[in-house]
């Protein structure tokens, strides 16, 4: 199973994804129709997400829609769109606000990851988005975990003349204040 | 010819004094006549003329326009352009704002919109799909462009809207104030802002949720797609992505015209502190792009530590870096972001008001100017304070900054000896390239119809790089040449950097304008209709009482040669840069006087525009 995931900090804020979305999968240029969305935190510019849908296990849409329009196939959560009353109720119970509604449009829309081939991956000039591997998820932050327990640390040595750099963690700095109660 | 996609064919035009709107439906024979953007601007200003008094009156109209392309599948398709008579210049004038602005009009079902009058008060435009209201902007009088825009989307709770707004100088009618959209895509020269004062008008929002119009998706899709591929394999992508614009303050000063303490010198000794390098070493801390860009020249700023630390902006670009930097003697970078962060958020253009800053420091140096006269401000080169005090004192008209608030023409007025030392075409203040070295540079600026902006033309590398063995004849052709390509761009909705920086091929786009409006049509055809949109414009300066005097490049050029760098010696010469420029008339089939002959303009099928 792979899952889309995103990098905020290279998010540009083109909205090239919603664009080449919402052509996708409504055949209309109209990035308001697209099944995800960049969301720009107003007066913070670097701060831009986009929301794209998590494909939860125990999808939240799905356990509050009404009708039990909402399912999960090969772990893709889908929208029935003909058991579906329209009510909304997902829209307002997704944690991430990943589901969409327009006013063209019958009943809400969301995510169903193009067949195994997301557009958005495909057309973001940033690689802000990408499609990976379940596993992989979190993987950023147990690095960034490692490296803040680690302080790794920089010397630089001579070697036959040649200056080398080499890596190594101090941990003792990795303490932290809570540790050190014997002195 | 029948148009079936690309336009909306409707403009929104809004009188702001009887507060009423009103949809005029657009003709294919208009639509595709005047193409859109800055075409369609000029062609409205032109038969709105006779009607038009002063620039700042409620006569004076604005048409604020996108493209046939805009918001489409392709690279940077978020282009909106301004269209008025300038406050700064009285004399035709368009300004275009990069964005997210022109997608959005065009999502409200409108290609462009028209303001008319002046409102009694304060106010601001919703446009909300269809339904159009005039709003009390009492509660965002004097507030920064960036601070009504966040105090906007707040009040109307969406964060989603487009949002154009003047900030403090606008509404103080500096006559070089811009309008600023999503933090910091400003349609920064020739005054718009002043002009949205002068209408009462504090902003405009716009909400549009409807289909953008296009009569092959799949063509166009297809299009885009190779246009994205192209620009990304570009072997400088993605360095462009990374510095932008501001790899140009290496090469100007490397290449020795690179506007330095008032257009004096030509290189900067410190400009290792105020290039690309430096903002992404210390300063650099995200990306941002204008609508389905994938460049992403704007680069986010943040100054982390001394005495503007906390500092946080979008740009510099090129022209701020070189404005607030070498030509006013800056060599601090924060510094510079500080200048940028004032002028986006008081909404006054960094070109003009760097440039008019760096002057009234020479003439203080020079002793044109007291003490008295400049509030008591010891001014001198690199003097960061005493800039940022000006930049306030600038948007909020108060002492010095009410006179530098008039411009160029209104600070020659006042202190007339000044005028020597203000680089500036027609009242507009001249962008950042030293002309005194490429002769078709300074054909571009005194040509350009806005007055000295590089937008029209830019020549100069190309002049320095290889123009040494071209004859006059080739100089003048190719100034024409640019002027008539690059304002297509501006017509079309569309960025013109993907052709300028990495070199995007400019034929692409008439596939593009026949994909979406399902009319079949060459580029050649395309650049006959910008060049008519430039004798539209031309029209209208002679109109407005403008002379072969207006297309000379300012006293400096022809009298001072550059004193130190790589092209030391030169100048521009008076009896050449005359030759040239009936040259250039001839070849554009003006008359001597600059005026467009009878048979250009059948040819160019204008014959109801009767100068």
């Amino acid at each position: 199973m792979r899952k889309l995931t995103v990098i905020p900090e290279r998010c540009s804020g083109c909205r090239l994804c919603e664009l080449a979305c919402a052509i996708n999968a409504f055949g209309v240029n109209n990035p308001k129709k697209a099944k995800l969305r960049v969301f720009s935190l107003y007066p913070h510019p670097v701060i831009k997400k986009p929301i794209v849908c998590n494909q939860c296990r125990i999808p939240k849409c799905s356990e509050n829609c009404p009708t039990g329009a909402i399912y999960t196939e090969d772990g893709i959560v889908k929208i029935d769109e003909k058991t579906c009353v329209a009510c909304q109720m997902c829209v307002t119970s997704c944690p991430f606000g990943a589901i969409f509604v327009h006013q063209e449009i019958a009943v809400p829309f969301k995510c169903e990851l193009c067949g195994g081939n997301p557009k958005c991956v495909e057309v973001c000039p940033k690689k802000a988005i990408i499609y990976t591997p379940e596993h992989i998820l979190g993987q950023s932050m147990r690095l960034a975990g490692v490296l803040k327990y680690a302080h790794m640390k920089e010397v630089e040595y001579f070697e036959h003349g040649i200056v080398k750099k080499l890596r190594y963690a101090d941990t003792e700095k990795g303490k932290t204040s809570g540790d050190n109660n014997d002195n | 010819m029948t148009i079936k996609g690309g336009y909306c064919q409707k403009i929104l035009e809004m009188d702001l004094s009887k507060n009423k709107k009103h949809v005029i439906e657009v003709s294919d024979n208009f639509a595709v006549k005047y193409v859109g953007g800055r075409g369609w601007g000029a062609r409205i200003i032109w038969e709105n003329l006779e009607r038009i008094k002063d620039p700042l009156s409620p006569s004076n109209i604005v048409v604020i326009a996108s493209g046939p392309l805009s918001g489409l599948y392709l690279p940077a398709s978020g282009k909106t352009s301004f269209s008025s008579i300038s406050p700064a210049t009285g004399l035709y004038a368009d300004s275009n704002m990069g964005g997210m602005f022109a997608v959005e009009i065009k999502q409200a079902g409108y290609d462009a919109i028209v303001i008319r009058g002046r409102a009694e008060k304060l106010s601001y435009l919703f446009i909300d799909d269809d339904c159009v209201e005039l709003k009390s902007a009492k509660k965002y009088k004097g507030l920064g462009c960036t601070e009504t825009e966040r105090h906007l989307k707040e009040d109307l709770g969406d964060e989603t809207l487009r949002i154009a707004t003047i900030g403090p100088a606008g509404e103080n009618l500096v006559r070089f104030s811009c309008i600023n959209s999503e933090w910091s895509r400003n349609a920064g020269r020739t005054g718009m802002g002043a002009i949205f004062g002068s209408k009462n008008l504090k902003a405009i929002v716009i909400r549009g949720t409807k289909d953008l119009p296009v009569f092959d998706l799949t063509r166009l899709v297809e299009l885009g797609e190779h246009a994205y591929k192209t620009l990304k394999s570009h072997r400088l992508f993605e360095f462009w992505q990374r510095q932008g614009l501001m790899t140009v303050v290496d090469y100007a000063n490397a290449a020795g015209i690179l506007p330095t303490h008032n257009f004096k010198d030509t290189c900067f000794d410190d400009a290792n502190k105020i290039n690309g390098e430096v903002m992404e070493t210390f300063y650099k801390i995200g990306d941002t792009a204008c609508y389905a860009c994938p460049m992403t020249c704007g680069n986010v700023n943040l100054v982390k530590e001394g005495k503007y630390a906390g500092t946080v902006t979008e740009g510099p670009e090129y022209e701020t870096a070189c404005m607030f930097g070498s030509n006013v003697g800056i060599n601090d970078f924060a510094a510079v972001l500080r200048a940028n962060y004032l002028c986006d958020e008081y909404g006054v253009d960094t070109i003009s008001t760097g440039n008019l800053i760096a002057a009234v420091i020479e003439a203080y140096e020079k002793g044109i100017l007291t003490l008295d006269e400049l509030d008591g401000m010891a001014l001198h080169w690199g003097d960061s304070d005493s800039i940022m005090e000006l930049i306030r004192k600038i948007g909020e008209r108060e002492g010095i900054g009410n006179v530098i608030a008039e411009g160029s023409y209104g600070l020659i007025k006042k202190w007339p000896a000044i005028k020597q030392l203000i680089s500036q075409v027609k009242g507009l203040e001249q962008s950042s390239y030293d002309v005194r070295s490429a002769i078709t540079m300074a054909l571009s600026y005194g040509t350009s119809d806005i007055g000295g902006h590089h937008a029209r033309a830019w020549t100069i590398a190309k002049e320095l790089e290889v123009g040494s063995d071209w004859t006059l004849d080739e100089k003048a052709e190719i100034v024409i040449y640019q002027q008539t390509v690059r304002p297509l761009f501006d017509m079309l909705g569309v960025c013109r950097l993907p052709w300028v920086e990495l070199g995007f091929n400019e034929s692409a786009y008439a596939e593009f304008y026949s994909a979406a409006t399902g009319i079949e049509i060459s580029l050649e055809e395309l650049l006959k209709r910008s060049e008519a949109v430039y004798n539209i414009t031309r029209a209208i300066n002679i109109k407005l009482g403008a002379t072969v005097k207006d297309d000379f490049p300012s006293w400096r050029c022809f009298n001072e040669p550059i004193k130190t760098g790589p092209l030391a010696g030169k100048k521009l010469e008076m009896e050449e840069y005359t030759k040239i420029l009936q040259l250039y008339y001839n070849k554009r089939g003006w008359d001597e006087n600059g005026v467009p002959m009878l048979k250009t303009l059948d040819r160019l099928e204008l014959t109801d525009i009767k100068i």
